[in-house]
């Protein structure tokens, strides 16, 4: 199957009956897998192989492993930016695939690095855009929008610089705005690219503690993608880990943080302890 | 990517714009309206003229000629200096800014350059006929003044014949038919003179250069070359494009006998043959070595009586024998040597012709009454002269200040 | 945070809107024919108010069969270019984009020289040729310009740039065996010329058609104006955010390419105002594209007339084809923009 996105002409089709006990998770991955086309020579020929997991309210799950493991091709999969070679995505119980484009902005929003701004553009105005799947296609932003703008910004701790020219920001500030339009989509779901990658580490930890409160306090559902093993390990509920496209393991940091599987899996000599806390922590061993 | 730091919006704040909703519908009724009226000006456009008849022009469009044709637009030289030797100069209400001869069209109203005309100026005259060429007018400007309803007339000179011919119809349509047979007459008299003198003499192959760098010469289908035959020459160039460009290796080839440059090509300064011996790639040429450079009045590239000057001047230059000495004519002269002839025979400008003689423009005189001998010691630019009066009148009509 | 309402952009149009007023009556007093104000007010009035008879035939004449329909023609070609210069500033993510970067102009004018050899003096034939020209490099490019399937901006800018490349050789190629006086003709056309009367006999209708025309391609681009917002941050981002980036663009591509065509084919290739105008307005109002597309509209109406109206009447009697005037006056605006940049 080639890369074909998820069809965007497709309308909303009426969401799969739910069971009345129990909500369907708020994310369900189901025996995924995915291949680049043969055809398409500029991407390797990689494959991410049969994976399956789950994500409920208010839970941080952190997608864990090396380069070239099939992080990305998971993220993508779960934008809805390629569909599945078989498998089968379910948000709140409703295929991926069975969404339309808005209906998914609506749904899920992505946090990645912003590409180079062509023109000058002002924060709020970044993070208004955010609003553009709710309404007509040509509009004016409500007050409804301008207030939800307001929260997202608060919420990002990014009010003080929401008049601030875009291109004048940090690297952090940048990403806390291109999260704070994120949460302007009000999505379901929140996925974040290797969202450490430019950060120090007193962000990292600030990111992660956020994005940790997000999802208590506003029951967000959290994917990250990342090879922070303990940032992962400290802030998240659930991990899958990828190895070279197969998803080797889910579950909790501690079900998941093996000695001998971390140090297949990222080729060093590792050490795994268990904190106060109850959650692992991985150090480099051999430098005592 | 280009990072664009325009922009920002800033600086526009006023909030005053409530009172101009008014005028939105205000500009939306007017506008309507005035398309409206847009539909009934073209129907009805131009003052109303009593059409008297039509005819076909030398392009084949229909032209209403209206029955008093009293003002005229000219919109080119040659059309202006043609209007002016048909003694119509008065009638004259427009023409062109480069129409310069005679003297007099300078001071006419001018409508612009002959290729961009502008339209209102033209129509600011109220012309009752508007004359065009396709030599040197674009089709788009004839197009507008119709549409307008302003008879524009198109000639389209290719045979020196043929452009004698379009005077009489000119002539013809302004209702001065005598003297339009008058000049066609005389015209065509010199022509024949010229034939009979040039009929036994074999044909001198000229390269008629228009421009040096790039090399421009004329196409057969151009009434330059036409002219170029009654002068008893032939262009070495046969091309179907009018304006050809030739590379100098053509021109080594064909080895013409003859350069002919008209006197302000190729720009300032012009040409000379010994200008010409100098040039790296020119002084090989046999014509340029054996000094067989013509230069002749710029009339050349007019289709207008002067042509015939031109023309005579061409002949004589390339066939010196077969004119006798004394019969001269002073149409070889450039066109400010012909003038300065014909004041010093009359002395200052304003001095009072010789009875009998009609002027015609400053400079040049027309014999009207065969019975009158001017005095001897008078010289006379014997531009308009027949050449049977000349013979008749015993005349001497020498130049002094030629170009050989 | 101030967010753009629609009545910001109203009152902003309605503003342009009074500029643009002013400016084509005084237009309108300018030219060989000497007509006061008052006359040209008591002309418009008289013809507005129907009472046509009042009005002296020549009055008439200039009024309403010379300068009007030129000034017309005018503001529908400004307008069109500098929509379709906003319009490709986004498509193709580049600043210096103008509407000709795509070739269009070099088609249009392909078709007018072949229709000059071919069909000389049909009324219409050359608009209908140039458009067809037009009509046909759009269609090429697009094919060129794709990847993937979908329009991509660094490849359509390539295709674009070499389509103009060879068809301008061919349009070089065949002026030489133009004769003279449609060598003059095919001249002033290619530099953009706004003096050539309508087609057809009925004004008013071909007005009315040209208009509908605009309206349709300016009002499509129009409607993905919030779209063209966010894919201006980026494309990918845009697509996350619910846009259907492959069909906003093909939209504003054939949108833009028609109102360029629609423009060469009336008027040939006027310079700068696709260029210059948009990016005048994001000055003035903002990069948000609601905003920018109906004040580029006005902006280059407002610019053409006053090109035209100084061509016409810099070097009287002379008319310099306006063109020649956008290509003088834009640089000296091109520099003074750049050197006022806000930051």
């Amino acid at each position: 199957m080639s890369s074909a996105a998820a069809n965007p002409g497709s309308s909303l089709a009426s969401a799969s009956p739910v069971a009345k006990s129990a909500p369907p998770p708020r994310l369900k991955v189901e025996q995924v897998t995915y291949a680049y086309a043969a055809a398409d020579r500029s991407a390797p020929n990689f494959s991410l192989s049969a994976t399956s997991f789950q994500a409920q309210r208010q839970e941080i799950v952190a997608v864990l492993g090396p380069n070239a493991s099939g992080k990305s091709t998971l993220l993508r999969l779960l934008a809805g930016v390629v569909g599945p070679l078989s498998g089968r995505i379910e948000i709140d119980g409703v295929g991926l695939g069975d969404l339309d484009l808005r209906t998914r902005a609506q749904r899920i929003a992505l946090v990645q690095q912003e590409s180079e701004l062509l023109f000058p553009l002002r924060v709020w105005e970044f993070v208004l855009q955010g609003r553009y799947p709710y309404g007509r296609r040509l509009r004016f932003e409500s007050d409804k929008d301008s207030l939800l703008t307001g929260n997202a910004l608060a919420q990002v701790g990014a009010d003080s610089f929401a008049g601030r020219w875009m291109n004048e920001l940090s690297g952090g500030e940048k990403q806390r705005v291109i999260l704070a339009r994120a949460l302007a989509q009000e999505p379901s779901l929140l996925l974040l690219d290797e969202p450490t990658q430019h950060l120090d580490v007193g962000g990292k930890v600030e990111l992660l503690r956020r994005l940790r409160r997000l999802a208590d306090e506003h029951r967000y559902t959290v994917i990250v993608v990342t090879h922070e093993l303990n940032l992962a390990a400290e802030f998240s509920d659930r991990i899958v880990l990828l190895h070279k496209g197969k998803c080797l393991r889910v579950g909790s940091p501690v079900e998941v943080y093996d000695r001998g599987l971390l140090e297949q899996i990222f080729e060093a000599p590792l050490d795994v302890d268990i904190r106060p806390n109850g959650r692992p922590r991985v150090t480099l061993r051999g430098s005592e | 990517m280009v990072q664009v730091t325009l922009g920002g919006g800033e600086l526009i704040r006023a909030r005053r714009y409530r009172w101009l909703f008014l005028l939105v519908p205000a500009l939306a009724l007017s506008c309507g309206e005035a398309f409206a009226a847009l539909q009934t000006a073209n129907s009805s456009a131009g003052p109303q003229r009593l059409a008297s008849h039509t005819v076909i022009d030398g392009v084949g469009r229909q032209v209403k000629i209206p029955a008093n044709v009293d003002r005229i637009v000219s919109l080119a030289p040659n059309l202006t200096e043609t209007l002016y030797a048909l003694g119509l100069g008065e009638r004259i209400v427009g023409d062109t800014n480069y129409c310069d001869v005679p003297p007099e069209a300078k001071a006419k109203p001018h409508v612009g350059a002959p290729v961009n005309p502008s339209i209102e100026a033209i129509v600011a005259q109220r012309p009752d006929l508007v004359f065009a060429t396709t030599s040197i007018n674009r089709p788009e400007t004839v197009d507008a003044l119709t549409r307008l309803g302003i008879p524009v007339y198109t000639t389209d000179p290719h045979t020196v014949r043929g452009m004698i011919d379009s005077f009489g119809r000119i002539a013809d349509l302004v209702g001065a038919e005598k003297q339009g047979s008058a000049l066609t007459a005389s015209l065509n008299a010199r022509l024949g003179a010229l034939h009979a003198r040039l009929a036994t003499l074999p044909t001198i192959r000229v390269l008629f250069v228009v421009w040096l760098d790039p090399l421009i010469t004329i196409g057969q289908n151009t009434f330059i070359a036409d002219a170029l035959q009654w002068a008893g020459a032939e262009s070495v160039v046969v091309s179907q494009q009018n304006w050809p460009q030739l590379s100098f290796e053509e021109v080594v080839r064909l080895q013409p006998d003859y350069l002919v440059f008209a006197a302000s090509h190729p720009g300032e300064g012009g040409v000379t043959a010994k200008g010409l011996r100098s040039q790296p790639v020119w002084k090989d040429l046999r014509a340029v070595q054996q000094g067989h450079v013509a230069i002749i009045s710029d009339e050349i590239d007019r289709p207008d009586p002067g042509l015939i000057d031109a023309i005579e001047q061409l002949a004589h230059e390339l066939h010196p024998d077969a004119f006798k000495p004394d019969a001269a004519p002073a149409g070889s002269s450039s066109k400010a040597s012909r003038e300065r002839v014909a004041f010093r025979a009359f002395g200052k400008k304003s001095e009072i012709a010789p009875q009998g003689l009609k002027p015609l423009m400053k400079g040049r005189w027309v014999m009207s009454d065969l019975k009158v001998r001017p005095p001897k010691d008078r010289l006379f630019s014997a531009n308009y002269l027949r050449d049977d009066a000349r013979l008749e009148s015993g005349l001497t009509t020498r130049c002094c200040e030629c170009a050989h | 945070m101030r967010t753009l309402t629609a009545r910001r952009v109203i009152g902003a149009c309605a503003m342009l809107l009074g500029v643009l007023f002013v400016v084509v009556v005084i237009s309108l007093r300018m030219g060989a024919f000497p007509l006061s104000v008052r006359d040209i007010v008591a002309t418009l009035f008289n013809g507005v108010l129907g009472r046509r008879e009042r009005i002296p035939s020549e009055f008439a004449l200039v009024v309403f069969g010379l300068r009007l329909p030129r000034i017309a023609l005018g503001i529908l070609v400004g307008a069109a270019l500098s929509t379709a210069g906003a319009g490709f500033q986004a498509l193709l993510r580049n600043p210096l984009a103008d509407p000709y970067v795509l070739g269009v102009s070099s088609g249009a004018a392909l078709g007018a020289i072949l229709s000059l050899i071919f069909i000389p003096h049909v009324p219409g034939a050359i608009q209908a040729a140039a458009f067809v020209g037009a009509a046909a490099t759009i269609t090429a490019v697009y094919f060129l310009g794709r990847r993937g399937g979908q329009l991509d901006s660094a490849t359509l800018l390539l295709a674009g740039i070499v389509a103009a490349s060879f068809l301008s050789a061919g349009i070089m190629f065949l002026m030489t065996t133009l004769p003279g006086r449609d060598l003059r003709g095919m001249a002033f056309w290619l530099m953009g010329d706004l003096s050539s009367p309508p087609p057809t006999q009925n004004v008013r209708a071909w007005f009315v058609f040209l208009f509908v025309v605009f309206a349709i391609a300016a009002g499509a681009i129009y409607l993905t104006a919030s779209d063209l917002n966010l894919i201006l941050t980026g494309e990918k981002e845009a697509q996350h955010l619910g846009v259907n980036v492959h069909r906003v663009k093909l939209v504003v591509y054939i949108s833009a390419s028609l109102l360029t065509g629609l423009a060469v084919s009336v008027s040939g290739a006027i310079g700068y105002i696709g260029l210059l105008v948009p990016h005048a307005m994001r000055m003035l109002f903002g990069n948000d594209y609601r905003l920018l597309i109906p004040t580029s509209a006005l902006g280059g109406a407002i610019a053409i007339v006053v090109a035209d109206t100084l061509a016409r009447t810099v070097v009287a009697p002379t008319e310099l084809p306006v063109g020649a005037m956008t290509a003088l006056a834009g640089a000296p605006v091109f520099i003074y923009l750049l050197r006022r940049r806000v930051r």
